[in-house]
């Protein structure tokens, strides 16, 4: 099987370069993207096998960006892992449902995130 | 006798038959060796509490004073599974830490979530719950929610079906029996089903890292009693810190009553109510509020003493604290200053608490928060430079470059030196596009700060992208460099919420494939 495509997205290119080692050291092909906007258009163009969304992003905030993709038939089975602060964990206690299939809650160790990452795949082959 | 620190927690089998054929032989109550551990626990527990620190003179004591041997029994009957173990506990939950939680602002979640770790056959997680349904959470909209959790899938089956003898029940009060049980026959209980559907059991084994996302929720209370006991020092310190982690900013850990941290964490303040200990992880918001709402003819207590901090935070939730921005900046212009340094108008303490505040935010990835504690810095010391970087980074990781450039600027101009703010111009520049600048700056912060691993790495990162590999080799390597020799340096704050050894990794990676680039490997 081909390796699966995974989308990251955070304004911060250090943080972006961080993610696509981690992600490639597991052997994961990555495509990036650095804002809401941004990700919402190459998510629909390329449509990878998973979206890793960071919450905070220019544009678009990485909720909305996971609900319009989570609303739309052609997109929502795309998994989604959004990575949050603390605080913002009890912003989704209050109802933010945004539909993504993970919260991750930094600090991030790269285990986790692999270990999430193959978790949602193996959930979406499934 | 020794120090209590020399007791040696493991007991041998010789030891426990030792123990267990004077206890047969003195009250009838035979132990089987199944119950080894339990009976450890209490030894422990009353060694500690009279400082012995060997269990042949821990024997010696109980063999010669009845009132030892009457101590030690009443935790041998009673074990560490009965309900309303230790009633002061639980009446502490009710009348101290409910009232502060639920009383707190900015608490608009409203779900009070309690952590029963090591829960064992489900009293203490029920307890909780019985608690909770007669505390002021009744009736108050919030919703409350118990997890109890275990390493003994059996002991889990016991709590989940929820039915106990009377033996289990001897410290519940009468009115309490009526209220929170139902009788099912002459010696058998069962939780009544507003109690039951407050508690939720899993698995999960508290010395097994890292902790599961469900279980790394956000608690207001975790109750984990005798761990210290079960554990060696290495990983209680462990598993207390991941408790740390786990609560909410002014959230209760509650401990065995003969437990403490000294010597396991500093993280907590401990408060002391109605006889009981507890201890409390600091609340940052509540500080920064309350130094705010602070009057100049009134000095901010040092933060230092707990009893001030306890004052502090008790002040806030009585007052919400009013906006006097520019009144310090506006006391220090008109009033000549008794010292020509920097005087913001409030203790260099309580200022740089609150940095360290919002530092703490900002590396966990909470920018919100921490943007939130340095504006009271700003407001009372406009020229904090280290306030002003933090806003700064705040706007750049929120895309609103213009004030984030305008930040980093004006911190610059306040302290030239500030690596940090370097960095932030340069990552800005890069962002836009302008790498031109955004090398400029990055050279200029590792010539501030050699160590500023970050600064190296995205220097390499875009040499890397521009095929100057050779350039790009040497950047990793002293990201490498840096990142080792000052792996918790004031770059670590930049990281975003991501863990330093990821920088290391990405080095070791970006490295290899700049290497094969240039046909070296």
């Amino acid at each position: 099987m081909a390796s699966a495509r995974i989308l990251a997205v955070d304004d911060s290119p250090t943080i972006l370069e961080m993610i696509k080692a981690i992600l490639e050291a597991g052997g994961y092909e990555v495509i990036t993207a650095s804002d809401g906007a941004e990700a919402l258009e190459t998510a629909r163009a390329e449509k990878p096998d998973l979206i890793l969304l960071d919450v905070m992003l220019p544009k678009l905030d990485g909720y909305r960006v996971c609900r319009l993709l989570k609303f739309d038939q052609n997109y929502k089975s795309i998994p989604i892992i959004m990575l949050t602060a603390k605080t913002e964990e009890q912003a989704m206690a209050t109802g933010i449902r945004t539909g993504a299939n993970q919260y991750l809650t930094k600090p991030v160790e790269p285990e986790k995130l692999l270990s999430a990452v193959a978790e949602e795949l193996a959930k979406a082959q499934g | 006798m020794l120090g209590r620190d020399q007791l040696s927690k493991d007991l041998t089998l010789a030891e426990f038959r030792q123990f267990r054929d004077y206890i047969h032989q003195h009250s009838g109550i035979f132990l089987e060796e199944s119950k080894l551990d339990s009976l450890r626990i209490s030894l422990v527990t009353r060694a500690t509490r009279i400082d012995c620190s060997a269990w042949d003179a821990y024997f010696e004591v109980l063999a010669r004073d009845e009132k030892e041997f009457r101590e030690l029994m009443s935790l041998v009957t009673i074990n560490e599974t009965s309900f309303f173990r230790f009633p002061a506990q639980f009446e502490a939950l009710r009348d101290h830490v409910i009232p502060e939680i639920i009383g707190a602002s900015g608490r608009d979640d409203r779900q009070f979530r309690v952590w029963s770790a090591g829960c064992s056959t489900g009293e203490e997680p029920y307890t909780i719950a019985m608690t909770l349904s007669d505390s002021a959470l009744d009736g108050s909209g919030w919703h409350s929610e118990v997890s109890g959790t275990d390493v003994s899938t059996k002991a889990l089956g016991v709590a989940r079906n929820g039915v106990y003898s009377a033996r289990h029940l001897l410290n519940v009060k009468p009115e309490a029996v009526e209220r929170h049980f139902v009788r099912v026959d002459d010696d058998a209980w069962r939780v009544a089903p507003h109690v039951r559907r407050l508690v939720e059991f899993s698995y999960h084994n508290l010395i097994k890292e890292p902790y599961p996302l469900s279980i790394m929720g956000t608690w207001d209370v975790i109750f984990c009693r005798n761990v210290t006991i079960y554990f060696k020092l290495e990983s209680t310190r462990r598993v207390v810190s991941n408790f740390f982690d786990s609560l909410n900013e002014g959230g209760y850990l509650f401990v065995g009553h003969s437990e403490t941290l000294t010597s396991i964490s500093d993280q907590f303040e401990p408060v002391e109510t109605g006889g009981v200990f507890l201890y409390r992880k600091p609340r940052c918001a509540r500080r920064v509020a309350s130094w705010s709402g602070s009057t100049s003819t009134e000095p901010v207590p040092p933060p230092s003493t707990r009893a001030s901090r306890r004052a502090a935070a008790g002040s806030v939730a009585a007052t919400p604290a009013p906006r006097r921005a520019e009144r310090p900046a506006a006391a220090r212009a008109s009033a000549p200053a008794p010292e020509p340094a920097a005087d913001p108008g409030a203790p260099a303490e309580t200022l740089s608490d609150l940095i360290a505040c919002a530092k703490a935010r900002l590396a966990g990835g909470d920018t919100a928060g921490a943007l939130e504690a340095v504006e009271v810095v700003l407001a009372a010391d406009r020229n904090n430079a280290e306030g002003l970087l933090i806003a700064a980074q705040v706007h750049a990781d929120t895309g609103d470059y213009d004030r984030a450039l305008a930040g980093a600027t004006q911190a610059l101009t306040a302290n030239p030196l500030l690596p940090g703010a370097r960095y932030v111009l340069g990552i800005i520049h890069q962002r836009q596009g302008d790498i031109v600048r955004a090398i400029s700056e990055l050279k200029k912060t590792v010539y501030i700060d050699p160590e500023f691993a970050l600064a190296h790495m995205n220097l390499a990162n875009i040499y890397k992208a521009q095929g100057r590999f050779d350039l790009a080799c040497r950047a990793y390597d002293n990201a490498l460099r840096a990142a080792h020799k000052d792996p918790e340096g004031p770059w670590t704050l930049y990281l975003g919420g991501w863990k330093a050894d990821v920088v290391l990794q990405t080095c070791e990676r970006s490295l290899l494939e700049c290497r094969k680039a240039m046909g070296a490997v």
